[in-house]
């Protein structure tokens, strides 16, 4: 068996408890926390990629909950690239944050929770059925909470359980698909299961193409009901990933948490929704059951409201970490929009997305926390004039911002042509010319909300001149990590052709 | 065919490297701009080198940039191409020329100059674009790398006009990716030729087109935005009034004509032969050039009557555009019918003769100005003409460049712009006629033909106007008139090079026309696979009076103009000089775009959104409300009953606020206490009346009176 799977999973998990339970005064001073923390950052990513990479093998049965379903752990192409966005992020967040951390309190349990996370993600990615993916999802939920609770502000409690309700909401819609469809998840395949060693591995198990056993579901006459199951799961797993009506615990909870924290909570917390959407849609139900179904159309108008919606609410807000994290909800609903086209080029649009966001929304939140941590204030009026200050810090935000908007030669351009052409390509009535209109008039939006911050900040005066010498660029630890994500953000989008061969790689296997 | 990835490619790299070199070194701004000159150098040698090579472009291929930006970059070369990158790089050389004295003053001019070689190589990249992916990409990285040219000066207006700016640009953007979205779907294809022959093979089995003129209107609000189109030319006269001199000249003579040049390629590729379209970029051509036209006369600040008349002279070249169309669909309907078709096909290529060259004459013409505007801001601290009144007396360089390029795009015979709008003129007329008297369009024509007439005399009467205003009066403050009068140092050489070397050619083209500007024009068709074909048929005599005429009929109605407007209107108060007598609340930009876009959508939008985003909260809010009350805990009155708590609190309320109106000092009376004293009192006397003797007989009494009552009832 491929014990090695686990070590990603477990290790982190056993440090970050073991870091949460050591008394304080095992450090002696603050730089030996770091240093401990760090190189357990290092190890856990450096396992991260050794699992990612194959050399620990791609499946595991780790016990039995009852005889047909298994704990179970496969690692294909989509786990890979889910995990290999995690791990970057994790690495930049994570050193920022022993710069941006130094001015908070309970630093240890803040790193603790932060691997913790970390393994728990890496469970998530690796994860080889709905249960096992379903098991993670709800610890991803646990394991983050600490992160958002941080500070321990009324505020940050109060967001806090607002995002353990809505949470725990959408994980019991979801169980309750995951126990409709049980029913349906597909007759054991002796020629799928390897070694004879198992017969119902697969129950569940994430099949390119879909699992579900169609003629099932017909001659049980169940069809609506098991249509209603699965909308249930998309809209339970749905509010993960911030999309409308459950989105609200998003705008909440990111903005509260420390920046690394909530760089690390929308560029991949969210993310897992995400992947437990493609998961149940594309690897366990099958794109056949749904296309052309009223769940279809359903799933896109509500996407197609969210990103309107979180693109005009970003654009009226005021506070910088309030409107990324609005961004965020409209960014998650461009992924949402295409993975509910149900083809080839709308899902690479997503995929493409969901790594672009990623970087690009990590290099946004990191750059807020460098200048939240540097002035003190948090409106986005006040920072006007600081880019001659900060200039490459500056510089760095515009490469993200005009990725964001999908500007060339940035990244964001690249999955904006998927996602679109995939939605005019799904040839869904109404919605198929809708969904590019919106994207356009998001990027539009985005463009209004994002680009003011940088004009202003290199072009105009700033509030009072006095202040501005105390000023000047953030920490190497603080400003490399928002240099490497806006270099990505630009050289993915001039070299995008590996990430492109891969993500088509994907999207053919579904086929 | 490397050269033309080079051409592109090298002022990107070029950027980048002067950044480095030049970004601490305060007050070195003359080896930062020397160095500006030898990469515009080595550019114009970059492209220069494939149009002497073979200027049909017929033998070369298409050269890739593979999986840049998703699709790939693709360029390719034309003769229409050819010379417009050979443009390009010869006006960023000699505003280069210009900047050196102009921006000498300058703190940021490693900025400014920063962008500008970005500006330079995403241009390039636009005019060399095979496909129309390559297009947008370079046509974005330009509008933002522009936007830096409108903002430069850092102040207020100018941030106002750089945030319009911005604004329409990434909207055009935009628009043009969602027409590119609409053809890709459709077509599956976006490279220039293949599009067009997809198109027609489409049209020709009956489908319907509708969709394509949707992705053509997109693409129109976002090319026509750069070109200075109405109704997208909002941004216009601000941007091109606030950004530096130099820039303004690249503004109006280059960056206007990528957006001309990606309306043809939607004209000739998207939509060949549809002439609804011709009629549609005519409409659109004749009032942009007569609302310019108009704007530009009534206007009293002598850079931005330069700006309105770019947009007018866009017009023009929107109109020569429409007429392609129109022609190209007459000729293709005389297919068969030798002589008619190769009528029509003559007036088709001075159509695009007149296109083409009057983009050339604009471009040269417009660099000659704004550079002359820049020494006028440079010398007498600014562009109102009051105050720029007399500024050219005595300064016979500048008269006689100023001269040559105003007249040159008025259409006075025997200068540039003559040519052009003769052309274009001519192939109107030739249209109508060829048309036949009984066609649905003949009304619509000659109206065309009297407003290109009247427009050219709008350009002749501000051109008037400024020239007048610069060289002829003089200033109202006599002091400031001597000062003027005395400055011989106004201008460098390198600038009066700059401003010669765009000059020179104007004469030569009006003079010598065959030799010259039809030379170059026989590559002015803007699609690659087509050669000049037409080329042996296009017959027009500049020279002969039917030609004259119109230039005639074009002065008489400019002097006409100039004379009422601006003599008896704009000067009608003696002392005060010019007057602005265009009405201020008659602003699109401001009521109209911004007040639609900045406020409304998005305060709408925002409403509806935060509804939206409130929905589930409010939900959750009523449940706890209601179904989850949290009931405050019940606790135990000190004193009397529910009863007297209640009535005793709502007295003393109802106390206080007769206290608050009869504005009474408040003394509370304790009503609830002397209630509950009350009741307490009432309780214990009543149980001690309950429990004696007498009150046992009392109810015995009254047990008895009521069964005599019932006795006596039943009785």
């Amino acid at each position: 068996m491929n014990y090695m799977i686990l070590l990603p999973v477990v290790l982190p998990v056993i440090v970050g408890f073991v870091l949460l339970f050591l008394h304080e005064g095992v450090f002696r001073d603050r730089k030996t926390l770091l240093k401990v923390t760090g190189v357990s950052f290092v190890v856990s990513a450096a396992l991260a990629v050794y699992a990612i990479s194959g050399a620990a093998g791609d499946r595991l049965i780790l016990f039995r909950l009852v005889d047909n379903i298994p704990v179970y752990f496969a690692i294909d192409d989509l786990g890979r690239l889910f995990a290999g966005i995690v791990v970057a992020v994790f690495l930049l967040a994570g050193f920022f944050s022993f710069g941006y951390m130094s001015h908070e309190k309970n630093e240890k349990r803040y790193y603790s929770f932060y691997l913790i996370t970390f393994g728990v993600l890496m469970g998530l990615c690796f994860s080889g059925n709905l249960v096992t993916l379903y098991l993670f999802y709800e610890l991803m939920t646990l394991a983050s909470m600490p992160l958002v609770i941080h500070n321990g502000s009324k505020e940050a409690v109060m967001a806090a359980l607002k995002y353990m309700f809505y949470s725990f909401c959408g994980a019991y819609m979801a169980l309750f698909g995951i126990y409709f469809l049980y029913k349906y998840a597909g007759a054991p395949d002796p020629l799928r299961s390897f070694g004879g060693m198992w017969d119902y591995a697969e129950l569940m198990g994430f099949v390119p193409g879909g699992s579900l056993d169609m003629a099932a579901v017909a001659e049980s006459g169940n069809t609506t009901l098991c249509l209603t199951a699965v909308f249930l799961m998309l809209v339970g797993f749905g509010v993960k990933a911030g999309c409308f009506p459950l989105h609200a615990w998003l705008p909440t909870a990111h903005p509260v948490a420390p920046a690394p924290a909530s760089a690390f909570l929308s560029g991949i917390i969210v993310k897992g929704g995400i992947l437990a959407v493609i998961r149940t849609v594309y690897y366990c139900v099958g794109t056949d059951f749904l296309r052309g179904t009223w769940v279809q159309t359903v799933w896109c108008i509500l996407a197609v409201i969210t990103l309107l919606m979180g693109s005009s609410l970003a654009f009226k807000e005021k506070i910088l970490k309030k409107r990324l994290a609005y961004s965020t909800v409209s960014n998650l609903s461009y992924i949402l929009l295409g993975l509910s086209m149900m083809n080839a080029a709308a899902f690479t649009g997503s995929l493409l997305h969901v790594v672009f966001h990623a970087l690009i929304k990590s290099g946004l939140f990191l750059f807020a926390g460098a200048l939240i941590f540097g002035t003190g204030r948090v409106k986005v009026k006040e920072f006007a004039g600081l880019g001659k200050k900060m200039p490459v810090l500056f510089w760095s935000y515009t490469i993200c911002s005009l990725g964001l908007i999908g500007i060339p030669p940035t990244s964001g351009i690249i999955s904006k042509w998927y996602l679109a052409a995939g939605c005019l390509e799904s040839g869904i009535a109404g919605l198929s010319w809708i969904g590019p209109v919106a994207l356009l008039v998001s990027a539009l939006l985005t463009a209004g909300y994002l680009l003011p911050l940088a004009v202003n900040g290199f072009l105009k005066a700033p509030l009072d001149e006095k202040e501005l010498d105390k000023y000047r660029e953030p920490a190497p630890c603080m400003l490399v990590p928002v240099v490497v994500l806006a270099a990505a953000t630009l050289l993915l989008g001039v070299f995008p052709t590996p990430l492109m061969e891969f993500v088509g790689g994907i999207a053919a296997a579904l086929k | 065919m490397n050269g033309i990835i080079f051409a592109v490619l090298f002022p990107f790299a070029a950027a980048v490297l002067c950044w480095f070199l030049f970004r601490n070194r305060k007050g070195k701004n003359d080896i930062a701009a020397v160095t500006m000159l030898l990469v515009s150098a080595v550019e114009t040698a970059a492209v220069t080198v494939p149009l002497l090579k073979n200027i049909t472009g017929t033998q070369f291929d298409m050269v890739t940039i593979a999986g840049v930006g998703g699709l790939g970059l693709h360029f390719m070369y034309s003769g229409f191409r050819g010379v417009f990158g050979v443009l390009t790089a010869l006006a960023w050389f000699v505003t280069f020329l210009f900047s050196k004295e102009y921006m000498a003053g300058d703190e940021k001019v490693v900025r400014y100059d920063f962008f500008n070689l970005l500006t330079l190589g995403a241009t390039m990249g636009i005019f060399y674009a095979a496909d129309f992916f390559t297009l947008f990409f370079f046509f974005e990285m330009m509008s933002f790398t522009s936007f830096m040219w409108v903002a430069h000066r850092q102040t207020k207006e100018s941030a106002y006009a750089a945030g319009t700016y911005l604004g329409i640009a990434i909207a055009g953007g935009m628009a043009i990716l969602m027409g590119l979205f609409i053809v890709y779907s459709r077509i599956g294809t976006l490279y220039f030729g293949k599009v067009c022959w997809e198109t027609v093979s489409l049209i020709s089995v009956g489908a319907d087109p509708t969709w394509l003129y949707v992705a053509a209107v997109c693409m129109f609000a976002g090319f026509g935005a750069k070109a200075g189109a109405f109704p997208v030319h909002v941004w216009l006269p601000d941007s091109y009034t606030q950004a530096p001199a130099p820039a303004t000249a690249l503004l109006s003579a280059v960056l206007s004509k990528t957006g001309v040049f990606g309306l043809m390629l939607v004209s000739l590729e998207l939509l060949p032969l549809q002439g609804s379209w011709g009629v549609f970029l005519l409409v659109i051509g004749v009032i942009t050039m007569a609302a310019g036209g108009i704007r530009g006369v009534m206007s009293c600040n002598f850079k931005t009557t330069l700006a309105f008349s770019s947009m007018s002279q866009i017009g023009f070249v929107l109109t020569g555009v429409g007429m392609q169309v129109l022609l190209a669909e007459m000729a293709a309907g005389f297919y068969g019918d030798t002589e008619r078709f190769e009528e029509a096909v003559g007036v088709f290529g001075m159509a695009v003769n007149g296109t083409f060259i009057h983009m050339v004459n604009h471009a040269l013409v417009k660099l000659v100005l704004f550079m002359t505007a820049g020494i006028v801001l440079a010398q007498a601290g600014g562009y109102e003409l009051n105050k720029v009144r007399g500024f050219g007396r005595k300064k016979p360089f500048l008269l006689v460049t100023f001269l040559l390029a105003a007249a040159g795009v008025g259409g006075i015979p025997i200068l540039n712009g003559y040519i052009s709008k003769t052309l274009l003129h001519e192939s109107i007329v030739e249209y109508t006629s060829l048309m036949g008297d009984a066609a649905a369009l003949t009304g619509f024509m000659k109206a065309v033909e009297g407003l290109f007439l009247f427009s050219g005399g709008l350009t002749v009467a501000y051109m008037t106007k400024l020239f007048v205003a610069l060289f002829v009066e003089k200033n109202t403050d006599s002091a400031l008139q001597r000062k003027y009068e005395e400055q011989k140092q106004y201008a460098s050489v390198f600038t009066k090079a700059a401003i010669g070397l765009c000059a020179l050619p104007i004469p030569f083209i009006g003079l010598l026309p065959e030799l010259t500007a039809e030379r170059v024009a026989a590559y002015g068709f803007v699609r690659s696979d087509v050669e000049a074909w037409y080329y042996k048929h296009v017959n027009v005599h500049y020279f002969s009076p039917k030609s004259l005429f119109g230039a005639v009929i074009s002065i008489g109605v400019g002097a006409a103009v100039y004379y009422l407007v601006v003599r008896l209107w704009m000067l009608r108060r003696k002392d005060e000089g010019y007057q602005e007598v265009f009405p201020a609340w008659f602003n699109m930009e401001k009521y109209l775009y911004r007040a639609v876009f900045y406020t409304a959508l998005p305060f709408v939008l925002g409403i509806i959104s935060r509804i939206l985003d409130s929905i589930v909260d409010i939900f959750v809010v009523l449940l706890r409300r209601t179904v989850y009350c949290d009931r405050a805990l019940p606790y135990e009155l000190p004193e009397g009953n529910r009863v007297t708590h209640r009535i005793g609190c709502t007295l003393e309320r109802m106390r206080m606020i007769y206290c608050v109106i009869a504005r009474k000092e408040y003394e509370p009376k304790h009503y609830e206490h002397r209630l509950a004293i009350k009741s307490t009192d009432f309780f214990e006397n009543f149980r001690i009346i309950e429990r004696s003797l007498s009150f046992g007989l009392f109810m015995f009494c009254v047990g008895l009176g009521l069964t005599m009552i019932y006795l006596l009832m039943v009785n």
